[in-house]
C-alpha cells in the first residue's frame, strides 16, 4: 500500500491546483449560466461580463414562463423520454437474450445489423422517415417522437452482456417449470438483470430528454413540442439576443437533468462504461 | 443495499419529476396567452421580442371581436426555419391554415401550387386599400393575371441609421449619393484595432447588395436570365469591398440573422457611426440607443432605388376547409388601417394601408416620429422584385454565400460575380 | 442454448429486427434511391441521375464538407481522448472531492446539447462574452471566436471536447479501476516509478479501452449537428458546415432533397469504411498482442 503513492508537497500541490483549474473548467460555465440568468436587460446591456448582477431579478425566469409553457413542453419532453426508455427495455431484453443464450441461424447477421444500425444518425434517416409517416398522419404525434427510437443498439448489447454471465441452469429449469419464454424473459431474466436495466433506463432517460433534431423536424404543433426546441428558439433575431432570457431558459432545460444526474450519477456513469470491450 | 435506495430514489426523482411537470402543465396551461384549441386553425408566426407581442396582442384582439372565427398563434423560429418547417409540413399534408412568408419565396411557392389565391378570402375592397409598392402586384413585376398569393403583414424597406452625436460632432449630414457616403464613412472612422471606431456598417446580405444594385442603375433578371445586374452587380460589391479595405467598413460576419444582431448591436454600443438597416429597427434601435437616432433614406448612385422585404400572409393548400373561416376573417382583420397601423406602430414596420398612412399623419405621429416617416417617404423609389420562381434560390444558394465569401473571404468581386451568374444558368 | 421452438428467436428479436428496418434500413435505401432524383418535396421529382454526385464532387462541396469534418473529428477525438486519460489517471482516487471534481465534468455529457450550445454562445459573444471581455481586459489580443470564419469551426471543436470529455473519462476509469492494484504493487516493489508502472501495466491494459473510446468519440463527432445548428447554423461563409448539418441545410434551406440524399449516401459510406478500418486496426493489434504473449 504505502510503497506506490509517496505523495511530495509539490506533488500534492500540482494536483491540488490541477482540481481547482479541473473543477472551475466545468462548473464556471454553469455558475455563469446561473448567475447571467438573474441579471436584468440593464446588466446585460451595460456589464454583460461582470459576473454578478447589480441585483438579483427574476425578470428572465417571469418572461421565459409568460412566453414558453413551460410546463406542458416539459411534460411532453419527459413522457416522451421515458416511452423511449421504457420501450427501448422492453424491446431490448428478448433480443439481448435471443443474441446472449439462444442458437440460431442467421445470429450473426442479426448482430451486425443491430450494430450497423448504431452508426445511421437520426438525420440520415429523417426525409424518408417523415415521407413514410406523413400520408398516414403520424407526423407531429408523440409516436413520431418515440417509435423510431425504440431500438436501442447499445442497450441490446448491454443486455446481452449481462446475460452472458447468467448461468443456462436458471433458464432451463424455468423451462421445466412449465414456463413460456417470454414469461422467462420478462418474469425471471428481467429482475435479475435490475442493476443493468435501471441505469440503462436512466441513461437512455436523460439522452432522449435532450433530443433536439428528431423533435425539431418531426413537429411543428404546440402540443407535442419539446422544451429542448422551445429554450432554442429562445434566441432571437435582429433585436440584440437578450441574454438573460436566454440563459434563465437554459437553467430550467437543465435543471430536471442535473437534479436526475445527482441522484443516479452511479447507474449512468455504469451504464455508458458498461460496455467497453 | 445503498445502491438499490439511490436506484429507487432516482426512478422515484423521474416519477417525482413526471408528478410535478403535470401540475406545472396544468398551471402553465392556465396562464397561456390566447390560444385556442390545439388543432384548431392555425397562424404560424416567426417573431420574438416586440414583433412578437405586438402579433399576439393583435391575435388576441381578434379573438375577442370574432370568437367563432378564433385563431391561434404558434412560434416556429425564425423566417427560415419557419419556411423549412412550412415546407414539410405541406409535403407531410399537414399545413397550418395561415402563415407569413419572406417576400422572395412567394413566386416559388406559387408555381409549386401550393397556396390559396386569397381573392375568395379578402375582399376587392381591403385589396386594394393596400399602399401598392408594399402589396404583391407593387412589389413584384408579375403578369396582371396572377392571381393575389400573399397579403402583405409586416413590410419594410432597407433605411440607414446614423448616429446624430457623431454627426454634429463631425459636422457632417447623411449622405445623399455613394461618393458622399464613403466620404462620411471614412471621416467618421477613427482609432485602431481594439477601441476602433467605423464610418459604416452594414449585414452583407443579398438584400442590402439588391438595394445597391438598384441605386447603380441595374436589374437582377432581363428577360429570362439573370444578369444579377451586370455592371451595377459588381459596382455594389466594390463598393464595400473597397469601404472594408479602407478599414472604414466594420464587417458583422454571421449566418442569415446574426448579422443584423451584431449591426444593431455595435451601432447602439457607439462603434459604428452609420448603419444600413432595416426600417423593422426603428423602434428598437431608438429605445435602446444612448444618443438620438437619426433615419435618412439610402444614398443614391444612379439613381434612388429600395427593394421591400418582410413578409406577406399566406393560406397554404390542404389546410382544412373548416378553417377557412378564421383565415379569412384574420385576413381581413389585419387588413383594416387601425390594425396593421397597431402593428406597425409598435414595431417599426411600414403601416400597409394608403388609409392607414393618412391617419397616423393626420394624427401628428410622423410629426412625433420623423424616423419612421423615412421608409414611407422611400416608397417612391422601390424597385420590383422579379415574379420567379427561383428568385428565393438566386438568394440563398448563388448569391448570398458568393457576397459573403466576397466580402468576408476576400475572394476577387467579378469573379465571385461572373461565377455566380455561371451557377445561375448551370444549376437553373 | 437450443431455443424451446425453432422459431423463438426470431419472434423475440422481431420488434426490434422491425423497427431496425422500418426506420434504419428501410430509409437507407430510400435516401439511396432519392439521391438520383432531383427534388423539392413539393414538386414531382425528376430524375437526374448520378449528376447530384457529380455536381457536389465539382463544386467542392463535397469535399470542403469531408475535409472540415474529418479535420474537426481529429482535433475533437484526439483532444477527448487525451484529456479524458489525462482526467481518469489524474483523479482517480477516492474521496468526497475527487467524486465532487469527476461528477462535474461527466455532467457536461449528460445535459443537452442546446444547454451546452446556448451557454458557450454566450460566453464566447464577439462583444459582450466574458471570454472577450476579459482578453480585452487583459489585452490578450481577441478574436470573434464563432464569428470568424477562421475561428469558429475552432470553437465549436473546443465546446464539444468540453462536452464529450467526461465520457472518455468514465470509460478510461472504468478500465483504470480494473487493474489490479497487486500488479502495481508488485511492480513497485521491483523498483518501477510511476512513469514506468504506466508504460507497462496501465497502458498495455488500456489499449482496448482507448481503441474504443476513441471509435465511439470519432462516431459521435461525425454525427454533430446539434452544436451547429444552434451555434452558428454553418457559418460564417460555410466555415462550420460539418456534413450532418450539410445534410439537414440541402433539405431545409435549400429544397434540394435529391442532393441530401446523395450526401446521406456518401456518409454512411464513410461511417461503413471507419468502423472497417477500426476493427482492422483493433485485429491487427489484438494479433501482435498475440504474438508479443
Amino acid at each position: 500500500m504505502s510503497t506506490l503513492d509517496r505523495p511530495t508537497p509539490v506533488g500534492r500541490a500540482l494536483r491540488g491546483v490541477g482540481l481547482v483549474v479541473i473543477a472551475f473548467a466545468w462548473v464556471a460555465p454553469y455558475a455563469w449560466m446561473t448567475l447571467t440568468s438573474f441579471k436584468s436587460t440593464r446588466d446585460i446591456v451595460d456589464a454583460p461580463a461582470w459576473p454578478i448582477p447589480s441585483s438579483f431579478r427574476t425578470d428572465a425566469y417571469e418572461e421565459v414562463f409568460r412566453t414558453v409553457p413551460v410546463g406542458r413542453y416539459l411534460l411532453t419532453t419527459l413522457v416522451m423520454a421515458f416511452s423511449i426508455a421504457a420501450l427501448q427495455i422492453a424491446l431490448a431484453l428478448p433480443a439481448g437474450y435471443a443474441l446472449a443464450k439462444l442458437r440460431f441461424r442467421g445470429k450473426k447477421v442479426a448482430f451486425l445489423l443491430v450494430l450497423a444500425c448504431m452508426l445511421i444518425p437520426p438525420q440520415v434517416t429523417f426525409v424518408p422517415v417523415f415521407s413514410l409517416l406523413g400520408p398516414v398522419g403520424l407526423v407531429n404525434t408523440m409516436g413520431a417522437l418515440v417509435v423510431p427510437f425504440a431500438v436501442s443498439a447499445l442497450g441490446t448489447f448491454l443486455v446481452r452482456q449481462a446475460l452472458l454471465s447468467i448461468p443456462d441452469e436458471i433458464i432451463e429449469a424455468a423451462r421445466l417449470d412449465g414456463a413460456s419464454e417470454l414469461r422467462i424473459v420478462y418474469g425471471i431474466l428481467g429482475p435479475l438483470l435490475r442493476p443493468t436495466l435501471a441505469a440503462m433506463f436512466l441513461f437512455s432517460f436523460v439522452y432522449h430528454y435532450s433530443d433536439y433534431f428528431w423533435p425539431l423536424v418531426m413537429t411543428t404543433d404546440d402540443h407535442v413540442r419539446t422544451l429542448p426546441v422551445a429554450i432554442a428558439l429562445l434566441r432571437e433575431q435582429g433585436t440584440g439576443v437578450r441574454w438573460h432570457v436566454v440563459m434563465a431558459g437554459n437553467v430550467v432545460l437543465s435543471m430536471p437533468i442535473l437534479a436526475v444526474f445527482a441522484l443516479a450519477q452511479r447507474q449512468i456513469v455504469r451504464a455508458v462504461a458498461g460496455t467497453r470491450t | 443495499m445503498k445502491r438499490r435506495a439511490l436506484l429507487g430514489g432516482s426512478l422515484g426523482a423521474v416519477g417525482a419529476l413526471g408528478a410535478g411537470a403535470l401540475g406545472a402543465g396544468a398551471l402553465g396551461a392556465v396562464g397561456l396567452a390566447g390560444c385556442g384549441s390545439d388543432r384548431g386553425p392555425a397562424l404560424w408566426f416567426s417573431y420574438g421580442g416586440k414583433n412578437r407581442e405586438a402579433l399576439l396582442a393583435l391575435v388576441e384582439r381578434h379573438n375577442r371581436e370574432r370568437p367563432e372565427a378564433a385563431i391561434h398563434a404558434v412560434f416556429q423560429g425564425d423566417y427560415f426555419e419557419l419556411l423549412a418547417k412550412l415546407r414539410t409540413a405541406i409535403h407531410a399534408g399537414a399545413p397550418p391554415a395561415l402563415t407569413h412568408v419572406v417576400g422572395e419565396v412567394l413566386p416559388y411557392l406559387a408555381a409549386a401550387d401550393v397556396l390559396e389565391p386569397l381573392e375568395p378570402l379578402v375582399d376587392e375592397a381591403s385589396r386594394g386599400g393596400f399602399i401598392p409598392a408594399l402589396s404583391q402586384s407593387g412589389a413584384f413585376d408579375a403578369p396582371a393575371s396572377t392571381p393575389t398569393y400573399g397579403i402583405p403583414f409586416n413590410r419594410s424597406t432597407p433605411i440607414a441609421y446614423l448616429n446624430r452625436q457623431i454627426l454634429e460632432e463631425l459636422g457632417a449630414s447623411s449622405p445623399k449619393t455613394w461618393d458622399e457616403l464613403r466620404a462620411l464613412a471614412a471621416k467618421a472612422s477613427r482609432g485602431a484595432a481594439g477601441d476602433k471606431r467605423y464610418g459604416f456598417a452594414c449585414p452583407i446580405d443579398w438584400w442590402m447588395w439588391v438595394a445597391m444594385v438598384g441605386q447603380a442603375g441595374g436589374e437582377l433578371l432581363e428577360g429570362d436570365t439573370f444578369t444579377l445586374g451586370g455592371d451595377a452587380g459588381l459596382r455594389a460589391l466594390q463598393l464595400w469591398k473597397d469601404m472594408a479595405a479602407a478599414g472604414h467598413m466594420m464587417l458583422p460576419a454571421g449566418r442569415d440573422y446574426n448579422a443584423w444582431t451584431v449591426t444593431n448591436t455595435e451601432f447602439l454600443a457607439g462603434r459604428v457611426a452609420m448603419i444600413w438597416s432595416s426600417t423593422a429597427f426603428v423602434r428598437y434601435l431608438e429605445e435602446n440607443a444612448k444618443f438620438p437616432v437619426v433615419a435618412a433614406p439610402l444614398p443614391k448612385d444612379a439613381r434612388f432605388a429600395v427593394p421591400t422585404g418582410g413578409t406577406f400572409f399566406v393560406a397554404p393548400k390542404g389546410a382544412p376547409p373548416e378553417h377557412r373561416v378564421a383565415t379569412a376573417s384574420f385576413l381581413e382583420f389585419m387588413s383594416r388601417a387601425d390594425t396593421s397601423n397597431e402593428f406597425a406602430t409598435k414595431t417599426g414596420y411600414i403601416p400597409a394601408t394608403k388609409a392607414g398612412i393618412a391617419e397616423l399623419e393626420h394624427a401628428g405621429f410622423y410629426a412625433s416620429h420623423p424616423n419612421d416617416r423615412v421608409a414611407v417617404e422611400q416608397l417612391d423609389a422601390v424597385q420590383r422584385w422579379p415574379w420567379h420562381r427561383n428568385l428565393f434560390r438566386i438568394q440563398r444558394e448563388i448569391v448570398q454565400s458568393r457576397l459573403e465569401s466576397a466580402v468576408l473571404g476576400g475572394a476577387d468581386a467579378r469573379a465571385s460575380l461572373d461565377d455566380a451568374r455561371r451557377a445561375a444558368r448551370e444549376e437553373l | 442454448m437450443r431455443p424451446k421452438h425453432a422459431i423463438h428467436p426470431y419472434l423475440l428479436l422481431a420488434p426490434t429486427i422491425a423497427i431496425l428496418a422500418l426506420f434504419f434500413i428501410y430509409p437507407l435505401f430510400v435516401a439511396m434511391d432519392d439521391s438520383l432524383y432531383r427534388w423539392d418535396l413539393l414538386t414531382e421529382p425528376r430524375y437526374a441521375g448520378l449528376s447530384n454526385y457529380r455536381e457536389l464532387a465539382a463544386s467542392g462541396a463535397l469535399s470542403g464538407v469531408i475535409g472540415r469534418t474529418l479535420g474537426f473529428a481529429v482535433v475533437v477525438v484526439s483532444g477527448s481522448c487525451s484529456l479524458g486519460l489525462g482526467l481518469a489517471l489524474l483523479l482517480n482516487r477516492p474521496g468526497r472531492i475527487y467524486g465532487a471534481v469527476r461528477g462535474a465534468v461527466f455532467s457536461a455529457y449528460v445535459v443537452s446539447w442546446v444547454a451546452v450550445a446556448l451557454l458557450w454562445m454566450w460566453i464566447l459573444d464577439a462583444d459582450s462574452g466574458v471570454v472577450t471581455r476579459v482578453f480585452r481586459a487583459l489585452h490578450i489580443p481577441t478574436a470573434r471566436w464563432l464569428a470568424d470564419p477562421d475561428t469558429a469551426l475552432w470553437a465549436i471543436a473546443f465546446v464539444t471536447i468540453w462536452k464529450i470529455t467526461g465520457y472518455a473519462m468514465v470509460v478510461f476509469l472504468a478500465g483504470l479501476q480494473s487493474i489490479p492494484r497487486s500488479l502495481h504493487e508488485a511492480a513497485a516493489l521491483d523498483g518501477a516509478g510511476r512513469l514506468a508502472r504506466f508504460r507497462f501495466i496501465t497502458w498495455p491494459t488500456l489499449r482496448p479501452t482507448t481503441a474504443f473510446v476513441a471509435t465511439t468519440s470519432l462516431i459521435m463527432s461525425f454525427q454533430a449537428f446539434d452544436v451547429v445548428r444552434v451555434m452558428t447554423q454553418g457559418g460564417p461563409v460555410k466555415s462550420t458546415t460539418l456534413f450532418v448539418y450539410a445534410i439537414y441545410e440541402e433539405v431545409f434551406v435549400t429544397f434540394r432533397v435529391g442532393r441530401a440524399s446523395a450526401l446521406v449516401v456518401v456518409f454512411f459510406g464513410i461511417l461503413i469504411v471507419l468502423t472497417l478500418l477500426n476493427l482492422w486496426a483493433l485485429s491487427i493489434s489484438r494479433r501482435q498482442r498475440k504474438v508479443a504473449a
